[in-house]
């Protein structure tokens, strides 16, 4: 928090160098030290590492996509590509293994053609499990699980993004705005986050996922003005209450700033490690919701991890468990452990930003 | 192991008390080989910069040391009985029945959600020798109030509806709600206003005489110390420097730290001349000072306040400090008048 | 205390009042007018098109359709709805309720007595192997994905071990000759449970006056004891026993389901607030006085620890709504919750919208509960200075 006080009184003695390169020089100083404290959470290291897992899963895509599964997109690509893996299996009049054998009944369905004891039929199979092909086998559809979940991947950077830059920049604004300039302006905007704050979201979202379509911006957007003017709106006008009464700002405006000038200049860069902070906390709640969302199929995603729990869950597998893993698991734990790494991070950062929870 | 105490022993003897407190810096040095006596009737003030350990010792003395402080040695002897050696459940029975406290931040003793009264007749509960009825403990709860000024009728309220004044009062009346043999009073009223201030000690001082009880009594300001005490403890950085009786230590004080703090302070007695600022900052107590801690901060020091440690010495009889070159210290401010 | 609770009653019904406006304007702002909704369900008479119209007042200005909007939804006139013609959607919201109470008021009463229990043990056990065990599991299911959750309780204790029945409220073939409708037996579970809670405070509030701690206890327990009784004697001779048991029996998983993940987020809470409060210079005064640690534990830090774990329940009303929609879907209990999703699904409009109302309202309701509760436990709030 000192540090932006630092860069200016530096940037008044202007030394020899370049006043950015002093600038950069503590931006950097300042970062290593708030890392050495980050760091000395091993959670927020685990989280760190979880999301630039699936950052690399993000980027990973494309290039795929680009090279080793150039021209393959009927196959790998994760919504329209589709593949039936081919099983040879022998037809018995008593099937004992489902993976190696069929019943006549089934071998009729399957082949067109009246089938003998003993005969061995090639028939497609989807949901796949993991092969060669596919590491993570493929859904009901013949679509490959492991291209979803990349790009399911990109969909929750995406979302989280959106969500967690438009829920904090509007927080900041309204949040110091409410702060400094206090009175009616004050009462509308924190009674407003009030009323917000006790909407019930999900049921509202529902409503309005039918009602109208919505994609994965709008839904970032929709969830960063809520949670904007809502919780972290609250959140953040009481920091910038408290740096509100600090001595600078009065230094500020004794030198004749002004309110828009001491509001960018002092409050906000002030409020802005807690609004990092908050942003952490904002992606978790957003991908909980859009893939809460997805899975009751109210979105116009293209796909994402909640649509892949959602079209085994609406296909019947989802009783099927351990038998058809990677049907449930794989974008079940990628929603759980994306939150999990942006909460961890939250949580870390937090001893970082609030000095009070620093140990001894 | 039956003892006679006999009337003249004195109530708390503490001596070569040694406390640590174990941080990730390493050990941080708060009370390092600290005696005295406080006398039944007595009242004895320790007085001393923030941070010098007043706090520590009184801490040491319950037994109520956060987790990571160490006490390294000493005794703390009370009534005949070394604290030290209690088993912890023995020791919370002695608590408040022979040892209660007033504490540095008495405006937020008071659990917020217990009527005030209630809160005191907790302590009555488990201290008396026979459990009272509610209506028994009321009654002395009332009488309490009586004597520290309060309506009695607040028992029923809850501590918002006290004032600070009212709260500081209040928790001196739970203070001597089990007949203690000693009440520790720990800055009890560096909180509140001037004003409310006066009437507190005023009231302490009364109840004390009245009661015949031995206090102790903590502050950092000595003109608060001289009012109410008749034994008076200087305290440096963990260490005793200087003790003896008020009216001598005032009227002469010997060892260089005493003098500077006398003479810094306005005096209680009349105006006093600026002689020697105190400058400088109380040492860091995880690498303090060899020998005298006082010596980067002394008019008087020498060599040898660098190398030696000054013992605690009898000067006149009942007056004992630790200097090496106490004989240069001038007479008092009072006389350069 | 009295006036207390009057200005909060005041406050939620205008909140009330701004939520329907809220939705108000979400029905007008969707695409299409909702009487051209229907024109191709072929169930519903062209006749119903007319009366809705007149119904919500299409032809008059916008005002006077909103105040008729407002009217309406206060005098439960929500017409009827589209998937089920001609049922009215009163009808149908007011059976689904009492599901949906019962889900949300089991799962948070259990999560918050045996969470606030579990977050109060593991912060006085500080670095204990216990504490970190606690620790690791709450942030678990604090973090999983709920719906995700759901799926694999209900695979695993419903499909894989058999234990449980696979969602739906109750087992058709046991109630093929029951006298009784589900929801009568349904009502009664409910109603039993109401007045047990309703004695039991009767039981505290009569006992209280009693000075003497000795006596009050007794009292309270014999008197509590007597209550239990009561309750225990009319469910043996009652002839819904074996009906109600078959509901019970059904709820067992979701209910469990819900509990776990809020239980997590008790605990979690409840053991940064007590940590907090014992920082505070009253634990110190406590400790100083010679009070038992355990009572210290209990009487005086659990206590102020309950206060920021209520104010939080307020603030985690709309995340217990969301789970208890997912809940719902999941082990299809057919409480608002689905019946929102299924309007949704279909279409239903009306439907829709008043189940919105009607959880709207519950949150409001749960709020001004909250509120209360609080004020009941904080004498700050209760007893003005
Ligand atoms: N829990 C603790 N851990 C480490 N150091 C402490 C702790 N409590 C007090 N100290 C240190 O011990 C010294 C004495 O503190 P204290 O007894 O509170 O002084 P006083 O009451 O005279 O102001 C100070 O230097 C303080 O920083
Ligand atoms: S011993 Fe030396 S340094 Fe210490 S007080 Fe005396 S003169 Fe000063
Ligand atoms: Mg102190």
């Amino acid at each position: 928090m000192t540090d932006v006080r630092d860069t200016d009184m530096m940037g008044a003695e202007v030394l020899d160098e370049s006043l950015w390169k002093i600038r950069m020089r503590l931006l950097w100083r300042s970062f290593k030290r708030n890392w050495a404290l980050f760091s000395q959470s091993k959670m927020g290291v685990v989280g760190v590492v979880i999301v630039g897992f699936f950052g690399f899963l993000a980027i990973l895509h494309p290039i795929l996509m680009a090279t080793a599964w150039k021209g393959q997109e009927a196959i790998y690509d994760p919504v329209i590509g589709a593949d039936s893996v081919i099983v040879e299996k022998t037809v018995v009049t008593e099937v004992t293994d489902p993976s190696t054998e069929m019943s006549f009944t089934e071998a009729m369905i399957t082949g067109e053609f009246f089938p003998e004891e003993g005969m061995i039929i090639e028939v497609p199979i989807a949901p796949a499990p993991p092969n060669a092909k596919h590491l993570l086998g493929t859904d009901p559809f013949g679509r490959d699980i492991f291209s979803q979940l990349m790009f399911g991947a990109r969909a929750a950077f995406i979302l989280g993004v959106i969500a967690a830059t438009s829920a904090v920049v509007l927080a900041t604004v309204v949040g110091s705005v409410a702060a400094y300039y206090g009175g009616w302006m004050d009462t509308w905007l924190m009674r407003q986050a009030d009323l917000i704050l006790l909407l019930p979201l999900l049921p509202l979202l529902i409503v309005i996922g039918s009602f109208w379509e919505i994609g994965l911006w709008q839904l970032g957007i929709l969830i960063g003005i809520l949670s904007g003017l809502g919780a972290t709106a609250i959140i953040l006008k009481s920091q910038a209450l408290s740096v509100k009464v600090k001595p600078f700002n009065d230094a500020a405006r004794v030198a004749g700033g002004g309110n828009r000038h001491i509001i960018v200049r002092h409050i906000i860069p002030n409020v802005l490690p807690l609004s990092f902070l908050f942003m952490m906390f904002e992606v978790t709640g957003a991908i909980f919701l859009e893939a809460t969302l997805s899975f009751f199929g109210l979105l116009s995603i293209p796909m994402s991890w909640g649509i892949m729990i959602n079209t085994s869950h609406t296909q019947g597998y989802t009783l099927f468990g351990l038998r058809a893993w990677w049907l449930l698991f794989p974008a079940g734990l990628a929603v759980t452990l994306f939150a999990a790494g942006f909460f961890l991070i939250g949580r870390a950062m937090d001893v970082v930003v609030n000095p009070r929870l620093r140990t001894r | 192991m039956t003892q006679t105490v006999s009337r003249d022993t004195p109530m708390l003897e503490v001596r070569n008390l040694v406390m640590n407190y174990g941080t990730k810096d390493g050990m941080v040095s708060a009370v390092e080989d600290v005696s005295f006596t406080l006398a039944r009737g007595d009242s004895l003030g320790l007085v001393g910069e923030s941070g010098c350990g007043k706090t520590s010792i009184a801490l040491s003395l319950i037994r109520l040391l956060p987790d990571n402080a160490v006490v390294k040695q000493g005794e703390v002897i009370l009534d005949g009985e070394n604290m030290l050696e209690l088993s912890p459940e023995e020791m919370r029975m002695r608590r408040w029945d022979d040892i209660s406290m007033v504490f540095q931040g008495a405006m937020n003793s008071w659990n917020p959600v217990y009527r005030v009264g209630d809160q005191i007749r907790e302590a009555i509960d488990i201290h008396w020798d026979e459990k009272p009825t509610v209506r028994e403990a009321n009654a002395k709860i009332a009488e309490l109030f009586e004597l520290v000024g309060i309506d009695p009728s607040m028992m029923e309220r809850y501590p918002h509806e006290f004032s600070g004044g009212m709260k500081q009062r209040a928790v001196i009346a739970m203070a001597l709600s089990c007949d203690p043999k000693i009440i520790i009073a720990d800055e009890p009223t560096t909180a509140l206003d001037v004003i409310v201030q006066e009437q507190v000690l005023e009231e302490l001082r009364q109840i004390q005489h009245d009661l015949g009880m031995s206090i102790i009594y903590i502050s950092h300001d000595i003109a608060v110390i001289a009012e109410i005490t008749n034994h008076i403890g200087v305290m440096y950085a963990g260490k005793l420097v200087e003790y003896g009786p008020t009216v001598d230590v005032f009227a002469r004080p010997r060892h260089p730290y005493s003098w500077l703090l006398l003479s810094s302070t306005p005096s209680v007695t009349g105006p006093r001349m600026k002689l020697a600022p105190l400058e400088g900052e109380p040492p860091n107590l995880l690498d303090p000072p060899s020998g005298c801690r006082f010596h980067p901060r002394c008019p008087f020091a020498t060599d040898r306040c660098v190398a030696e440690e000054p013992p605690m010495e009898d000067i006149v009889e009942g007056h004992r400090l630790a200097c090496w070159n106490h004989d240069q210290v001038p007479t008092t401010a009072k006389e350069t008048e | 205390m009295v006036r207390f609770i009057g200005k909060r009653l005041l406050q939620m019904g205008l909140l009330f009042i701004v939520f329907l406006t809220i939705l108000f304007f979400l029905l007008n702002a969707q695409p299409g007018d909702i009487s051209q909704q229907f024109v191709g369900n072929p169930d519903i008479p062209p006749e119903a098109k007319e009366i809705l119209r007149a119904r919500l007042g299409l032809d008059q200005p916008l005002f006077f359709q909103y105040l008729n909007y407002v009217k309406n939804v206060l005098t439960l006139n929500l017409g009827q709805s589209f998937d089920h013609f001609p049922r009215p959607v009163s009808e149908i919201l007011l059976q689904a309720l009492p599901r949906t109470l019962y889900l949300f008021l089991t799962a948070t009463l259990l999560s918050y007595l045996v969470g606030f229990q579990t977050g109060k043990l593991v912060a006085w056990k500080r670095d204990t192997p216990i504490e970190r065990f606690t620790m690791v599991g709450s942030i678990i299911l604090y973090t999983v994905f709920y719906p995700w959750f759901a799926i694999l309780m209900l695979w695993f204790f419903g499909s894989k071990l058999g234990l449980f029945p696979l969602g739906k409220f109750l087992d058709p073939e046991k109630w093929f000759d029951s006298p009784y409708t589900a929801n009568q037996v349904f009502n009664m579970m409910l109603l039993s449970a109401l007045v047990a809670a309703i004695l039991v405070g009767a039981v505290y509030w009569f006992t209280h006056k009693i000075v003497e701690p000795k006596p009050r206890q007794r009292a309270r327990r014999l008197l509590l004891a007597l209550v239990a009784i009561g309750m225990v004697v009319f469910w043996m001779v009652s002839p819904m026993s074996q009906y109600a048991a078959d509901i019970a029996y059904h709820t067992i998983l979701p209910v469990t389901t819900l509990t776990l993940v809020f239980y997590a987020a008790i605990t979690l809470l409840t053991r940064s607030s007590m940590l907090e409060t014992l920082r505070e210079d009253y634990i110190f005064t406590a400790r100083a006085k010679g009070v038992p640690e355990k009572v210290i534990r209990d009487r005086h830090a659990a206590r102020n620890a309950l206060l920021p774990v209520t104010t939080s329940f307020v603030l985690s009303i709309a995340a217990v709504i969301g789970g208890g929609i997912v809940t719902e879907s999941i082990f299809s209990w057919p409480g608002l919750g689905l019946t929102l999703l299924n309007a949704v699904t279909a279409e239903d409009i009306p439907v829709a919208m008043g189940a919105l109302a009607f959880i709207g309202f519950l949150a409001l309701v749960a709020h001004l509960i909250a509120d209360i509760l609080y004020a009941v436990l904080d004498p700050r709030i209760r007893v003005e200075s």
